[in-house]
């Protein structure tokens, strides 16, 4: 079906050049029937980029392409793309029938009289059978959420742009609907974009995500390379709770780097080896299972004499996943006080400090005031480095 | 690229080229021909005629010493403090109404040689029918806004009708209510007291009672919905934080209402400081305000000194609309909230009736009965009563005066057909001119501020000088090149003047529904496929059609009601409407005028009904 390609795009708002850049430099490429999630906090650009696929933007440089074909100065009616808003945006003065179908009417084969068949093809898909003739504003808001999403597929779009389409809803209700959306996104096989503030749904839902910070994007990847080789600090920090120190480089050899963070003495993985350091962004950064490692400053040329060992004394940011710190951990030990837990059900999240620096734990149990946990040095993540 | 896909992505660009063109036209150029007339004498630009006005007492009243000499500020100081000096309030016992000896405490206030001249009587009256409206709408406001009673909304749904209602003919119901023969006189003889006369005793009087009748609605509107805006949590969380009930309103309802109130008070002063049907009609020229001067001075021919009165009153004006828009601009949009606990019933007891509270409800209750009913009611009852009692003979007065009148005697169809003519012209103009002007300024950002400035002027511009801008400019014709001369019958003129009148309502209508529109609605529409243009007919239009359909409604209401400048455009001519027929009547005979009234309330009365439906239904 189709590939979507963003190239170099940049978006600037103001009347120069150098105007407030909302976009700066955004390449991905979204393939033919992948679920791909643009994921980052508000103001990160992610909605930009989906107003600028669906035409609603231009980018001020760079260019949008369909299977290779730009789509520079095309209209939003003319991209074939469908696209499901955080508030729905259904036309409130027609029935839900009228919603579904208004996009049929400006498709090459018009007046077509299967269009009540596929509306009705349509309101089955999203399990609204029935209720074709109600109001929008009779529907419940999941209701409303999925006559958006069969109004948006109703013209057989090539293209599917979610924008925040669960926030407005309730948890429980965002978990079913997203399952719902996951299956028909499988059974229709089309390339769609999602849009989201939220780390735990992009992890959930996509093939791949993109995280984007301050108008760029910091890391491409399946969920669980995103969650297990963060690209920069920022990535670690935004997905999933994790604990992140700064440490120095005491002595790097081929098969390890001992570092010093706080008084003590930690054993972190070499850097050389199986281990990139790699630029964030679509090139190269695909291999799923590879361990990326990034280096610091994120939009930093690629300068591939960093990579490899580092010297003594730089400064570098490491990360640990709460859930490997453990209190039976033989190596790289280190007392926690406890300020604060919260019973999860299977575990019990602990916010607590050790000098000074906050760390968080994934235990089993309600914790004593002071304990000891440590971690083994491959679930160590090197994130940053600095000279 | 086809012709069809042309015009269809030029459609906005031509539409807004169109508007812009007929306002020049309807609008900026004849009041620029006014303007000029004060600003030019013979050709030659020159502050002449503007300083004459300035420097004469009887305009400007003691200001004209300081026009006259500016830059002696020591003196006018001088003089100002030796006013207040010589000035004293004493409380005093005033008995009101003659022939009931009813006292009343009163502040007299004694202010040796003071002269406001005509302006300064005129912003005089409208300071007195500010502070009665807001008098009367505060109480309405807090009733309306804290208590459930049967018949609360279509009351608060009434608040918009006077604003429908001709002025005019307004005037002839409270003649009807106060004149000698009227109803409240009526009612005195019933009980042995009376006839009073209310007119002669005190005009002013009663024309501030009829700027309340129309204005108190007003203000009463926008303090209710401000106080129905209030999140009651916030009042909760004061008196849980320990204030007191009284301080709870004081602190948080109080500041949150009292913009609402400024808002609606200074709308009543631009409103009453341009009135003219209504002094004209009750007052005369012994009240004459500026814009009744204006119309004076038309009527003499004196067309400089018509000219630099109404550039006068035009800047004064504009100024006033101006620090009304700059302030309510600066009042941040109302939040909507679901958060109000249920309205108190107004009577639900026998007990709590005979409360203090509720006797002061009944009170006000009788007062607005008298103010805003009683005027009303005194038209429909005038119409067919005389002082023997029912009587068809006004109406029949009218039938005969249709049937046997002589050409120059103006006659009663006449005015209905071109009332309703000139409505249907109006809502053709200025319907699609409003609602362009709406689509121009909903996002625009500051190009639209612009665009929706200059578009509501006309709230600012008095209909005299409009009339007098279209009967100078195109009435009596424009000399074009090469020999051409463009003019417009008279008619023609007063659709163009109540088309002036109208689109900025058809605007306030559309434009609100427009900018709360959700953009991604229309996005939605054309990622579907739908162009610019198919997005804004089948998405757009239909959204906003109840603001089009309001707005209309208004448009003609307005157009039915005229009267400042259709009385001018109509002169001397059969061109006359229902409002300038009942003007004339009212000179020479009270019944049939009340009788004329009553027709003309019928027929703005099945408007407000329109803008009820509509409006209403939409108005969650």
């Amino acid at each position: 079906m189709t590939e979507l390609r963003l190239e170099s795009v940049s978006k600037r708002y103001g009347a120069n050049e150098d105007g407030t850049a909302a976009l700066e430099s955004v390449d991905l490429r979204v393939r033919d029937g992948e679920f791909f999630t643009l994921v980052g906090p508000s103001g990160c650009g992610k909605t930009t980029t989906l107003r600028t696929i669906a035409g609603f933007e231009e980018p001020t440089t760079g260019t949008v392409s369909f299977d290779g074909e730009p789509a520079s100065g095309t209209k939003p009616e003319n991209r074939d793309v469908g696209v499901v808003f955080q508030n729905y945006a259904l036309f409130s003065h027609m029935t839900v029938a009228e919603n579904i179908g208004y996009g049929l009417q400006f498709l090459e084969s018009e007046g077509d009289p299967s269009s009540d068949r596929r509306i009705a093809e349509l309101l089955e898909l999203v399990d609204l059978e029935g209720m074709g003739d109600r109001e929008p504003d009779q529907l419940s808001g999941g209701q409303q959420q999925r006559v958006a999403l069969a109004r948006a597929l109703a013209p057989e779009p090539s293209v599917l742009l979610l924008d925040e389409p669960m926030s407005a809803l309730d948890a429980r209700l965002r978990e079913s609907l997203r399952r719902q959306l996951k299956r028909i996104q499988e059974r229709l096989e089309i390339t769609t974009v999602y849009v989201t503030h939220d780390q735990e749904e992009a992890l959930a839902v996509s093939d791949r995500v993109a995280v984007m910070n301050d108008g760029a994007v910091e890391q491409v990847g399946p969920p669980e390379t995103v969650y297990r080789d963060p690209a920069s600090r920022f990535v670690a920090e935004f997905v999933g709770d994790n604990n992140v120190f700064e440490a120095r480089v005491l002595e790097s050899s081929a098969e390890e780097t001992r570092v010093e963070i706080g008084d003590r003495t930690f054993r972190v993985p070499a850097l050389e080896g199986e281990r990139n350091l790699e630029r964030s962004g679509e090139r190269g950064l695909e291999r799923s299972g590879e361990r990326g490692l990034k280096q610091s400053g994120k939009r930093g040329p690629e300068q591939s004499g960093d990579r490899g060992r580092p010297s003594v004394a730089d400064r570098m940011t490491i990360c640990i996943r709460p859930e490997h710190l453990s209190r039976t951990a033989s190596t790289n030990r280190f007392p926690v006080t406890v300020e604060t837990s919260e019973f999860l059900g299977p575990t019990v999240r602990v916010h607590g400090r050790w000098n000074g620096i906050p760390v968080v734990l994934a235990l089993e149990e309600v914790p004593t005031e002071e304990l000891t946990v440590g971690f083994a040095p491959e679930d160590a993540r090197l994130v940053e480095r600095s000279p | 690229m086809s012709g069809g896909n042309w015009l269809e992505r030029h459609a906005l660009g031509l539409a807004a080229a169109l508007t812009a063109g007929a306002l020049v036209v309807m609008l900026y150029f004849p009041i620029g021909v006014v303007f000029a007339n004060a600003a030019f004498v013979e050709g030659v630009p020159t502050l002449e005629p503007v300083r004459d006005v300035l420097t004469d007492p009887f305009y400007v009243g003691s200001l004209a010493a300081v026009f006259e000499n500016p830059l002696a500020i020591g003196s006018h100081i001088g003089a100002l403090a030796d006013w207040i000096g010589s000035s004293s309030i004493s409380p005093t016992v005033v008995t009101p109404l003659p022939g009931i000896d009813l006292p009343l405490p009163w502040l007299s206030i004694q202010t040796p040689g003071f002269r406001g001249g005509l302006f300064g009587f005129t912003a005089y009256q409208a300071t007195l029918s500010t502070v009665a409206s807001v008098a009367l709408a505060l109480p309405a406001a807090a009733i309306l806004a804290n208590y459930e009673f049967r018949g609360r909304r279509t009351i608060r749904s009434l608040t918009i009708l006077p604003f429908v209602l001709p002025g005019i003919m307004v005037a002839v119901g409270f003649y009807a209510m106060f004149g000698q023969a009227g109803t409240l006189n009526s009612l005195l003889g019933l009980v042995g007291l009376g006839p009073v006369p209310f007119m002669q005793f005190s005009p002013l009087v009663i024309v501030i009672l009829a700027h309340a009748f129309y204005n108190a609605p007003l203000i009463a509107r926008i303090t209710v919905a401000a106080w129905e805006s209030i999140d009651t949590r916030t009042v909760d969380t004061a008196r849980s934080l320990g204030a007191s009930r009284r301080r709870a309103f004081r602190d948080v309802v109080v500041p949150q209402l009292l913009p609402a109130v400024l808002t609606g008070a200074l709308l009543t002063f631009v409103f009453t400081f341009m009135t003219f049907p209504i002094v004209l009609a009750l007052g005369g020229l012994e009240l004459a305000t500026v814009e009744v001067w204006i119309y004076d001075r038309m009527r003499q021919l004196e067309y400089a000194e018509a000219a630099t009165l109404a550039l006068l009153e035009t800047v004064l004006s504009l100024a006033l609309t101006y620090v009304y828009l700059r302030y309510e601009s600066a009042q941040t949009g109302l939040a909507r909230v679901d958060a109000r606990t249920a309205r108190e019933p107004l009577f639900p007891d026998v007990r709590t009736a005979l409360s203090p509270r509720r006797l002061a409800i009944g009170c006000y209750g009788v007062i607005a009965l008298v103010v805003f009913v009683g005027p009303m009611a005194s038209l429909v009852v005038g119409s067919v009563t005389d002082a023997s009692g029912f009587t068809l003979g006004h109406f029949s007065f009218l039938l005969e005066r249709q049937l046997d009148g002589a050409a120059f005697q103006t006659r009663p169809f006449p005015a209905i057909r071109n009332s309703l003519l000139f409505g249907v012209g109006t809502l053709a103009l200025a319907v699609p001119m409003g609602v362009v002007v709406s689509v121009l300024t909903a996002r625009a950002g500051w190009s639209g501020t612009i665009v929706e400035t200059l578009a509501m002027v006309p709230l600012a511009v008095s209909g005299v000088v409009v009339g007098i801008g279209l009967l100078q400019g195109l009435v009596f014709g424009i000399e074009l090149p090469y020999g051409w001369q463009f003019e417009v019958t008279g008619p023609v003129a007063i659709v163009v003047a109540h088309a002036v009148a109208a689109y900025p309502f058809v605007t306030r209508n559309v434009s609100p529904l427009l900018s709360n529109l959700d953009p991604t609605v229309v996005e939605s529409a054309r990622a579907l496929g739908a162009s610019r243009i198919r997005a804004l007919l089948d998405i757009e239009l239909p959204l906003i059609a109840s603001g089009i359909v309001a707005g209309a409604a208004f448009a003609f209401a307005i157009s039915i009601g005229e009267f400042s400048s259709t009385v001018i455009l109509a002169g001397g001519t059969d061109a006359y409407t229902m409002p300038v027929a009942l003007e004339r009547y009212l000179g020479r005979r009270s019944g049939p005028a009340i009788a004329m009234g009553t027709i003309l309330l019928f027929v703005t009365a099945s408007s407000f009904v329109v803008i009820d439906r509509v409006g209403g239904r939409f108005e969650r």
